[in-house]
């Protein structure tokens, strides 16, 4: 397997995003990415419960929330990646003894739904004004059964696919944030998936340089 | 998370506004905030927005044994969440007063009232029947989550479609979307809450409270009824003392309110069926407002795949090679063995400083900090070596390094 | 429930009763000795028993304190043996702490909470068999134990439920009236200013019935407070004959 073909599969699926659409919480944004989507609400920073507090820095909490049913151990397993990221980039440094709650909800699940995810929440915390090192995107890609990488699957292609993998890109130097992978595949293809996620990200930060732009074009 | 409470000022105003049959922003005493509904790609998906006040109802099915009491019916349950989105005093998996409360009322309108066919959810009578569920997620609050739930689960009740399926004596096949078409429910009638809100001992009453509001009201009462001017069920809570002839008002307000309600829905279905029909564009994005500021847009876009190859082979030809695999463990003394890489063992036994050490595919920085992790270990077990433990008798004497427990 | 008559042409009920009769009521106050208020009640097959403490510091939580007024604490719970099925859960459920939530608001309208800051009052009501009308009879019970245990109300609260079959208000619903699946109405009525305190409605009822259900529905409760005010006064008759020798 070591010619991988990367050929007309590699698309981004039509994306876009909405934020500060709900009144209650400090940051709000929704994302999509084809038909998925994903609404996510932040709060903070805010009072903590003394058993939580941490006391230089903020206490960073991710609640995933699924659209039917109790959340289970995949929520808590997607909870925990999105909280890494954010503990990555997020200055919590800044507010010690305070409480940053970042909530998602999923609203339509087609596929990419981690990615979908890290985007909604960068895309919150940008709104709430919470302080950042750098920005971050997430980016699915599958290895279908003829060993084609796609970026961006839907639920039917992560059906057939062979190997799933979600990865974190920061803005400030393409690194990779946070992986997480299913299935298997070879270090080649795994490098190739790196390389081929830190290209579709330049899309994704460009994307979010446009919208923030957008907002406040009015003002500055 | 505490929601922030209301100050003594911002309540005496709100009351002397009602007095004035003033509101805040600016509505009549009866009317209703700006109601949206919109649909989501699958069937049985919806959010409605009632002003501010945002809630997503989804209608999932699933086939199971009836309930023992009634074997040929089918059976409808809901389940409405306080989302922590919704409001800093939510906290997630908690039973509040009012979650109880809206989850009541909310079985009450629908179940009570009858409004859909349970008896045609019946597959095989006594073995299997359909169980239809239907989860209200509440995303932003700002007052009046009992009207926004219910009208979110009739609409998604509305449009929801379940699975086909045939009966062949006592096979039971259940077609795909893709292989037969799905079937709507049937339902009867639409039930619709209305909330008043009373104030000054019920002297005063507004029809959909804000948040602000409910927080000064004495008490509510809510009023469930459907288009044929039928009252599906009624609910007073909150200490207040009401008059016969202010319920009996309140109900032909409701029935007002409740038609144009109803019309506002079957509006919005007959859109989406016209849309999936005709074979546009349907689901939450198109939904999003394309005017507004604060969203974007962007279409289809191809990933640029020149260099990806290239890119791949530079980062592994600058890592290490990967390494033999260690098909059988390696024996390090007796009773013990090592399979597979890692750290220098602390047990103590000298035999395998000279073990290889397998580093495997790493950087060059890596290789280096898992050395320094490795002195590191060294020096913590050098200055912990207190006395010689011996761990066998007939092994030879250790160095001592074991780590105290 | 084909070919049960709710209301048969004569006009007699499923128990014999007519339509705007009520059923036989019985109470006794000061069952318990150690309560600082009880009372037991029948109203037809279902009894219920109310117990109440208070008022007193407020126990538990403390941030619960209201600095102007005394907390009402309610719990309703059915015994698993009171229905034809043995239930399962008796308390913690839904319908149960949605109960206890109504009760709570009910008589928060009623007693003279101004008069106990920051104190706790609590209510405990027990349904022993379940026949229709649980609600009114837990009710029932409690302005009985409230009296018994000498907190201060506006007036009695008395409660009944009431349903309609064929153009007609019954009044005091028995189970099998209630789950025939034709409307319920239960009402919680301060009988002399006539200003409800809860009222609760299940079913489909079209809404020119609704006015002539709620007249049915009240005039049983002012009924209804008329034997309660008997029973109190001659349970005070005997105490007061106690106490005297």
């Amino acid at each position: 397997m070591d010619q991988i073909e990367t050929g007309s599969g590699s698309v981004l699926r039509e994306y876009g995003s909405e934020q500060n659409l709900l009144s209650k919480p400090d940051g709000s944004a929704t994302f999509l990415q084809g038909d998925t989507s994903v609404l996510a609400g932040v709060y903070g920073p805010a009072e903590v419960k003394v058993n939580k507090e941490i006391y230089d820095r903020a206490t960073l909490e991710v609640v995933v929330q699924p659209k039917v049913g109790m959340s289970s151990v995949r929520e808590r397993a997607r909870e925990q990646c999105v909280r890494e990221t954010c503990e990555a980039v997020l200055l919590s440094t800044l507010h010690p003894r305070s409480s940053l709650t970042l909530i998602l909800q999923v609203v339509h699940d087609d596929g990419s739904l981690l990615s979908c995810c890290l985007n909604a929440a960068c895309m919150a915390l940008m709104d709430a004004g919470l302080p950042m090192g750098r920005l971050f995107c997430g980016v699915t890609c599958a290895i279908d059964s003829d060993s084609q990488i796609i970026t961006d699957p839907t639920a039917q292609q992560e059906r057939e696919s062979r190997a799933l993998m979600t990865f974190a890109i920061d803005s400030k130097e393409r690194n990779v944030l946070m992986s997480s992978t299913k299935g298997s595949f070879s270090v080649k293809e795994l490098q190739q998936c790196i390389a081929l996620s830190q290209k579709a990200s330049e899309k994704i930060f460009q994307f979010y340089r446009d919208s923030v732009k957008r907002r406040y074009s009015k003002i500055l | 998370m505490k929601e922030t409470p209301l100050s003594a000022c911002e309540r005496t105003f709100l009351l002397k506004a009602v007095e004035e049959k003033k509101r805040l922003d600016g509505r009549q005493t009866y009317d209703y905030r700006n109601i949206r509904i919109t649909f989501g790609t699958d069937y049985g998906c919806c959010t409605v927005s009632l002003g501010k006040t945002r809630v997503l109802a989804q209608v999932s099915c699933e086939l199971v044994p009836p309930k023992d009491s009634r074997p040929t019916e089918g059976i409808v349950f809901f389940n409405l969440e306080l989302s922590p989105m919704a409001s800093p005093a939510f906290q997630p998996n908690r039973q509040s007063e009012l979650l109880v409360t809206l989850n009541r009322q909310l079985e009450r309108c629908l179940r009570n009232s009858k409004c859909i066919d349970t008896e045609s959810l019946c597959v095989v009578s006594g073995e299997k029947v359909w169980q239809i569920r239907v989860d209200v997620h509440v995303l932003n609050h700002d007052g009046n989550l009992m009207d926004a739930a219910s009208i979110a689960a009739i609409s998604a009740l509305s449009h929801f479609r379940r699975p086909d399926v045939a009966i062949q004596g006592r096979d039971i096949t259940i077609f795909s979307p893709e292989e037969r078409d799905p079937v709507a429910l049937s339902i009867y009638h639409m039930p619709i809450c209305v909330s008043f809100a009373f104030f000054q001992q019920g002297t005063y009453l507004l029809v959909d409270p804000c948040e602000k509001e409910e927080q000064v009201t004495d008490g509510l009462l809510v009023i469930a009824m459907n288009k044929h001017r039928e009252i599906c069920s009624i609910q007073s809570s909150g200490g207040i003392m009401l008059l016969k002839d202010q319920v009996l008002r309140c109900s032909k307000i409701a029935s007002v309110k409740v038609s144009e309600i109803t019309d506002l829905i079957n509006k919005a279905l007959e859109n989406d069926k016209r849309v999936r029909k005709e074979g546009g564009r349907f689901g939450f994005a198109e939904s999003m407002p394309k005017e507004r500021i604060t969203a974007l847009k962007r279409d289809e876009a191809p990933v640029e795949m020149t260099g990806v190859q290239e890119m791949a082979e530079e980062f592994l030809s600058k890592g290490e090679a990967a390494p033999e695999v260690v098909s059988s463990p390696v024996i390090v003394a007796t009773g013990t063995g090592q399979l597979g890489e890692g750290v220098q063992s602390t047990w103590g036994l000298e035999e395998e400083d000279e073990e290889d050490e397998c580093q495997g595919e790493m950087d060059k920085e890596e290789k280096k900090k898992k050395k320094a992790e490795k002195d590191e270990v060294m020096v913590i077990s050098d200055s912990e070596e207190e006395e010689v433990v011996v761990l066998n008798p007939e092994a030879p004497k250790s160095k001592g390094k074991r780590p105290k427990h | 429930m084909a070919g049960l008559e709710l209301l048969s042409d004569q006009g007699y009920r499923l128990d014999g009763r007519r339509a705007a009769e009520l059923r036989k009521l019985q109470a006794r106050m000061g069952v318990f000795a150690q309560a600082d208020g009880s009372a037991y009640l029948e109203q037809g097959n279902t009894k219920a028993l109310a117990v109440v403490y208070g008022p007193h510091e407020v126990r538990g939580s403390r941030s619960r304190t209201l600095h102007d007024r005394a907390v009402i604490n309610c719990q309703y719970s059915m015994a698993t043996f009171s229905t034809a099925e043995r239930k399962r859960r008796p308390h913690g459920d839904r319908k149960s702490s949605e109960m206890s939530l109504h009760l709570k608001q009910t008589f928060e309208a009623a007693v003279l909470t101004q008069l106990y800051p920051r104190s706790q009052i609590d209510i405990y009501v027990k349904i022993l068999q379940s026949d229709g009308g649980n609600y009114s009879a837990c009710v029932n019970a409690a302005t009985l134990a409230l009296v018994d245990a000498g907190i201060p109300m506006r007036d009695y609260v008395c409660a009944c439920t009431a349903g309609f079959v064929e153009d007609t208000p019954l009044a005091d619903l028995c189970h099998a009236e209630e789950s025939g699946g034709g409307t319920t109405l239960a009402l919680a009525l301060l009988p002399r200013s006539e200003s409800i305190a809860l009222v609760q409605m299940d079913a489909r009822l079209h809404q020119d019935h609704l006015d002539p259900l709620m007249e049915a529905a009240m005039t049983a409760c002012k009924g209804l407070s008329k034997v309660l005010d008997s029973v109190v006064r001659q349970h005070l008759q005997e105490v007061s004959v106690q106490t005297r020798e």
